[in-house]
């Protein structure tokens, strides 16, 4: 392919795919890129290789077998989506959940959001030729994996949520496993901020590349670790707080260039505030009722299934036809992993949900993956690929 | 890059405040379904100056556009009026309030204004909405599917398609013509195309009767 440029030069363009199937594309993405030599004149991007029809599936099924789905969104923090999506529909119900179930939920919302940090930091070195992060950090993530695996069984896709509450209370000994787990996490933070953080190579490979101003984060609609990253300090928990979230005492990191450093550090300094998050929540984890008592939602108790006409009927009820969602329309946001992962619920009054739409926090930052890499080297496209940290999962649902 | 304790929201505008606003402007009205804040319905004729208000109103600064999100109404028991809608969620940077605006678009007549110029992620939104219902944005640069395949036939998330039903898919899109319009939107003209080659294409084992 030949090009002519504004000064009248003919140029020879090397037409080139970066994925979809490439290690360093962490996922089946395209970008077909025009390159002149290692500078990318033009890029655009595809996506929906994983594309499952997520919103098709979800629309046959009752609210409950949503879960198993949401899951699969953003698998590298499961237990995010699940939470989102229950406390979506938890607002049609208009229902207030036991202080414990609450707390609990923001202990694995902050470990989940450690752990997706920790995979996309991790990886994203890797791209640029830092392996030995990845070692520090993954052996720590498997310990909070290990406590997953106490908690629920399940290790990567852990439906633990229940509309209403959680499938089961925490196990005996939950919260001094997770106290166990975050001097190490605190550990493994200090061991890579000390090896990358003012490094040679990784700040020249960083600084200053693919910068996004804040402006146009915000029209290609960015929220979460990458809209903070260029400088504008929106975090939902924050803002909106959910889940008491206004009562921890945690701090905003914010960037100032929105470059790739920035995105990689919010992302390793966010652990931090996380690990002061959940040490707080351990502190206030008091016994109590873990699912909300309305019958609507949950299951009664087993010996008054057996001894209640009433508690039986409401049993059958909950297992046979699942939740009713009261009918109407309603949109829900938490401060996932990546961002603003959010639903948009449409319910007739029945027990399948009528229409879900998905507001996936790496649609926006695909969407912009193109701007941001014209004119920049296509080694630091793939560097900038790992920062806006894209979860194939939730991008094409 | 720094630490801080975060500049908190400014207060939002209340609901009722920003309908009254819009029903002057734009003849909005609450839709019969909101569940949640505020959604307010528009004519398709003023949806543009609508949302274009909004964003650029001092008061409200609706700079965030969500998410775009179609609905098909066809199975929606006792609905009446047009079969689709399609919901605009918005929200603020500055202030704390959030709302979406919906429209109606007939089956007969299934288009829309595109938006793509007032907010850069509305491009691949609208494609998307496009993709999965089958709406026309008008005065879109680029409406091709998104999610789904090029060569796939129909609109998945419309209520009369059915859940089980299969295509076959063959060749990848070579997506040589998106890249040639960025190309020329950069500011190079594009000399000689080149061989560009989409890979072969896939090859199926049919099933034994």
């Amino acid at each position: 392919m030949k090009v002519r440029n504004a000064q009248g030069q003919t140029i020879e363009v090397l037409p080139l795919n970066l994925g979809p199937s490439h290690p360093a594309t962490h996922g089946t993405l395209r970008a077909f890129v025009a390159l002149d030599g290692e500078t990318i004149l033009a890029s655009a991007c595809e996506m929906g290789y994983l594309h499952r029809g997520f919103e098709k599936m979800i629309e046959q099924g009752t609210y409950q077998q949503v879960l198993p789905f949401t899951d699969r969104l953003n698998y590298c923090s499961a237990m995010m989506n699940n939470i989102g999506f229950c406390k979506a529909v938890e607002r049609m119900f208009g229902v207030e959940l036991p202080e414990r179930c609450v707390t609990v939920r923001v202990v694995l919302c902050e470990l989940s959001r450690i752990i997706d940090h920790l995979v996309c930091v991790c990886a994203n070195l890797v791209d640029l030729g830092a392996l030995t992060n990845f070692w520090y950090f993954f052996n720590v993530r498997e310990e909070v994996y290990r406590i997953w695996e106490k908690l629920c069984g399940a290790r990567l896709t852990n439906t633990v949520t229940r509309i209403g509450g959680m499938y089961r209370d925490a196990y005996p000994g939950f919260a001094e496993d997770v106290r166990a787990v975050l001097p190490s996490l605190e550990r493994a933070v200090g061991e890579v901020r000390g090896l990358v953080e003012r490094n040679r190579i990784f700040v020249d490979r960083t600084k200053g590349i693919c910068p996004v101003s804040a402006e146009l984060a915000v029209s290609y609609g960015w929220t979460g670790p990458c809209l903070r990253a260029s400088g504008v300090d929106r975090d939902l928990r924050k803002d909106e707080p959910y889940y008491g979230y206004e009562s921890y005492d945690f701090d905003t990191v914010i960037g100032t260039a929105g470059d790739t450093y920035d995105r990689i550090m919010i992302r390793v300094y966010e652990i931090v505030e996380s690990v002061r998050i959940v040490r707080q929540a351990l502190d206030r984890l008091k016994p109590g009722p873990i699912n909300t008592s309305d019958a609507r939602l949950h299951l009664p108790a087993r010996d008054q299934v057996y001894h209640d006409m009433e508690a039986l009927i409401n049993n059958f009820k909950v297992v046979y036809e699942g939740v009713r969602a009261p009918a109407g329309e309603c949109y829900d946001a938490t401060e996932a992993a990546n961002g603003e992962l959010g639903f948009w619920i449409v319910s007739d009054g029945g027990t399948n949900p009528y229409r879900i739409k998905v507001r996936p926090p790496c649609f926006t930052q695909w969407a912009a993956f193109s701007e941001m890499v014209e004119g920049s080297m296509i080694a630091d496209a793939m560097g900038t690929l790992g920062s806006i940290n894209i979860i194939a999962g939730e991008l094409d649902r | 890059m720094s630490i801080v304790a975060a500049k908190p929201l400014e207060a939002g505008v209340p609901a009722e405040r920003i309908l009254a606003q819009l029903a002057e402007r734009f003849a909005a009205v609450r839709d019969g379904r909101d569940r949640w804040g505020l959604t307010v319905t528009v004519a398709r004729e003023r949806l543009r100056d609508c949302l274009q208000w909004l964003r650029d109103e001092p008061s409200l600064h609706c700079d965030t556009l969500l998410d775009v999100a179609g609905v098909d109404y066809l199975a929606f028991p006792g609905h009446r009026g047009p079969r689709f809608a399609v919901v605009y969620l918005l929200k603020s940077t500055r202030f704390r309030h959030r709302l979406a605006v919906k429209v109606e678009v007939d089956e007969d007549d299934c288009a829309l204004p595109s938006v793509h110029d007032l907010w850069k992620i509305a491009d691949w939104a609208e494609r998307e909405t496009w993709d999965q219902y089958g709406i026309v944005f008008r005065g879109h640069p680029n409406l091709k599917r998104l999610l789904n395949h090029h060569e796939f036939s129909g609109h998945p998330l419309r209520k009369d398609y059915p859940c089980q039903k299969r295509q076959k898919l063959s060749v990848n899109d070579p997506m040589v013509d998106q890249l040639e319009a960025r190309l020329r939107q950069r500011g190079y003209e594009v000399v000689e195309r080149g061989e560009v080659s989409a890979g072969d294409p896939l090859t199926f084992r049919e099933k034994s009767p």
